[in-house]
Parts: structure tokens; sequence; C-alpha cells
């Protein structure tokens, strides 16, 4: 009923951060609570881990708004990287990425191609259909690299193909993404 | 350099993806802070990373803002406050040279004292983290005696009903089948007093309420509707209205604020008196 949601810019927000008061949190809790969430639940599938995931990025990003550099990047990315990079530690830290496992690309296929199967059933947002049109191959590319932080290297490895096609399927990936998102 | 051609291989993709070196992300920065085009391209794909990323948002686990924001208060940094190292006042050479036991014993007094100030400091942080731990404990402490003490007035308010001899306990079972579901009024005929716990009715749905009914002589009388904090807890409330006669007690499910009568199929209690 009462929808009217104050929307603060990026800089904004910094600021508002910076105050560390409970509006503060709030407002980040819900205008970004739900895309770290989405991030976080990307890499690790367990539903109780990710929300200890989310705890530690909110810490992260509660602690470290200081450090934020405006000049360095957005706000939105800044938070992002932080909830990758902690679900993927986690990750790692659980040993579900084996280093055995970087040679069988089938098995991470296939793994990757079930962790968006299982996401779509929670789908409430078109957008998410949009996604979903993306090639499959380009979704692996995604996938590993954006939710498993495999390097270049090692994806070129798993994937078996050379390292500058790598790059250029990246490309192409986020190619048909804008072009799914221009329309 | 050749921008198209450096835009084309894909370096910039794979730099927001994350899947650089740290070397390459350093020369990747410092490629796109001098080249506009590079700055451009780099910006479309992050507009179409950040609107990949919204299309994962999840819905958040109920409760899970709290939790976090607990978390938040014991996690608070305290790393750069104001932490200095020990001072030491610059030692004025005197005119005559000092005998070596002197030298040792100033030396001695120095080392000392820095031993003595870190010793300190440490001391000092330790009790300071102790001392907000401690804020916070009895913070929460507060909280939950507070909650408890409530509860604890909720029961005693049962207690007191149940052993009033006059009170007559009228015990609402479901009317919709397949849905197990109960409450309970007390009633003092006397006095026309009754209270109402619907601790066995599922929380009303957003904009809805449940509403209380007397049935006197076949017709049911309004009786007000019931705060939505009531579902699922063991808390009485207070029917307003006096009651001196009915037949039967029934609660139905109703907009917000409640109906002039009750809408038959979201009837999902009753009880004879």
């Amino acid at each position: 009923m009462s929808n009217t949601t104050i929307i603060y810019n990026e800089e904004e927000l910094v600021l508002l951060l910076k105050q560390q008061s409970r509006e503060a949190f709030n407002y980040l809790y819900r205008q970004y609570g739900p895309v770290l969430f989405g991030v976080v639940n990307k890499v690790v599938y367990d539903e109780q881990t990710a929300q200890d995931v989310l705890q530690d990025v909110f810490v992260k990003i509660w602690n470290n708004i200081e450090q934020y550099d405006a000049n360095k990047g957005r706000l939105y990315t800044w938070m992002i990287n932080i909830a990758r990079n902690s679900s993927i530690d986690k990750l790692r830290s659980k040993g579900e990425i084996m280093k055995g496992k970087i040679r069988t690309g089938d098995d991470i296929v296939n793994n990757v191609e079930q962790g968006m199967k299982t996401e779509q059933a929670t789908d409430t947002i078109g957008l998410k259909k949009m996604v979903a049109g993306l090639k499959p191959e380009y979704e692996t590319i995604i996938s590993l690299a954006y939710f498993k932080g495999y390097t270049l290297d090692e994806i070129s490895k798993t994937l078996e193909i050379p390292l500058g096609t790598v790059k250029t399927r990246m490309r192409s990936a986020i190619k048909q993404l804008r072009e799914i998102f221009n329309n | 350099m050749n921008t198209r051609e450096y835009i084309e291989s894909g370096i910039l993709e794979a730099y927001l993806l994350g899947s650089l070196t740290k070397e390459e992300t350093r020369q990747v920065e410092a490629d796109v802070a001098m080249y506009p085009e590079l700055k451009e391209e780099m910006k479309a794909i992050e507009n179409a990373m950040q609107l990949f990323t919204t299309s994962l948002a999840k819905e958040l686990p109920a409760g899970l803002d709290n939790k976090i924001w607990a978390a938040l208060q014991f996690a608070s940094p305290n790393a750069g406050d104001g932490h200095t190292a020990p001072k030491v006042i610059p030692f004025t050479p005197e005119y005559r040279k000092p005998a070596r036991w002197q030298l040792a014993a100033i030396w001695i007094g120095l080392v000392g004292s820095l031993l003595l100030n870190a010793f300190l400091f440490k001391q000092g942080q330790n009790t300071k983290s102790d001392r907000e731990e401690l804020s916070a404990k009895v913070f929460m402490l507060e909280h939950e005696q507070k909650d408890l003490a409530y509860l604890l007035s909720e029961y005693q308010k049962n207690k007191t009903m149940m052993t009033d001899t006059s009170m007559q306990t009228i015990v609402m079972h479901t009317v919709q089948p397949g849905h197990p579901m109960a409450a309970t009024v007390y009633w003092s005929k006397n006095n026309g007093v009754a209270y109402v716990s619907v601790d066995g009715l599922p929380a009303a749905p957003k904009g809805m309420q449940y509403q209380l009914w007397v049935m006197q002589d076949g017709k049911p009388v309004d009786m007000g509707v019931i705060s939505n904090d009531m579902p699922s807890t063991p808390a009485m409330q207070k029917v307003i209205k006096s009651v001196t006669t009915g037949q039967a007690f029934a609660i139905s499910l109703e907009k917000e604020g409640g109906s002039p009568s009750p809408t038959m199929a979201n009837i999902y209690v009753m009880g004879k008196a």
C-alpha cells in the first residue's frame, strides 16, 4: 500500500551507508538484498549456506564502505563482486570445486545447467525468462567465470578450447545479453 | 592502440566476469582509463551485466533482515581507532657525556616504558571490546526479559479467567473440512464480559481480518474485529461489546475493518455456548 519508497542514486547511497544507521541498512537490504541473494544462490546451491554467506556479504559491505572508490567502478558492481567472491570462497572452502574435476568438463557443464534449472523454479521476474534464452555454451562460459571463479586458463582447459576463443565467446555471450535487454 | 581490435578480443568481458589475473586486471584498468572508447564499451557491458544479475533476484527469507542487522552490530569494525605508537620524548644531550651506567639505566627505562605502554594499550583494547560485547548482551537480555514478562502477563490473564467460576469456556471448532483450526471464547454471561483467543487460527492474509460473531436467535451479531497480531499467539483480546445473550460464537475472515454481516463461505470456526 505505502510503496512510496525513496530511491537513492549510488552517490547518495554511499553517504547513507556511511551513517551506519538502521535506515541505511533497511534500504540496502530492501533494494539490493534480493539481487545479492540471487547471486549467492547461483554459486552455493544450499539455502542455509546461502543465507550465511549473504550475512557475510552484508558485514563486508557495511565494514568496508569507506574503502569503496567510485572512480574504480559502480557501487552496484562492487557489491555484486563482494557477493560473488564471498560465495566462491565459501564454495572452495567446502571443497565443492575439486581440482580433479577441472579436467572433466562435462561434469561441470552438467552441474552448471542443473543449477540453472533449479534456479528457474523460483523465478518471478520476466527478465529471467529472457536470460534463459541465452545459448547453452554462453550460459556455461558465464557460469564458469562469473559464478565458479574460473580463470581464463582454467576455462580453456575445462572446455578444451583455446584461450583466445574463451575471450571471444565471452564477448559473444555478453553481446547476446545486450541484445536481449535492448529489446 | 587499435581499440576496435582490443574490444573485439573480449578482454573487457573477461575483466567484468572476473576471470583475469591480477596483472591483466591492472592492465585493463589502465587501458580503460586512457581510452574513452574503451570506457564507453565497458559501461555498455556493465549495463548488460547489471540487468543480468538483476534477473537473478531471489526473494529473501522472512526475518533474515533482523538477523543480519544483529550481526552487523556485533561485527562493527574496531580497526584504526586512533592507535598511535607510544611517543618517545627526544633525549637532549647534556653538556657532560653521561656515564655508561646512566646510559644503561636510560635504556632500561625506555624499553621498560615501551613494553608497559604496549601492554597497557593491549589491555585497554581488550577492556573496550569486552565492554562492547557485554553491553550488547545486556541489551539482548533486556529484550528477552521484556518478551518473557509480556508472555507471563498473558498467561496470568488466562489463568485468572480459567479460575473464574462464572466464566464459561467455548471452544470453536473448524467448519472448513480439511483445515484443522480452533479458537476459544471465554464468556461471563452474567456481566457480559468476553475474551477471545485465536491461537489456533493461521495469520490473516494481507488486507483481511478475523471478525467475531455471536448467534442470537439464529442471527449473527457483530462482536468486533480481532487484531491481526493475535492469530498463532496465546494472547487474548477482550471483546469490546458487552454480550449477555447468545447460543453460539463464530469467527469469519473478512476484509480489514470487518463487515456488517459475516461472509458465510469464510466462517472458519464455530462453537455452541
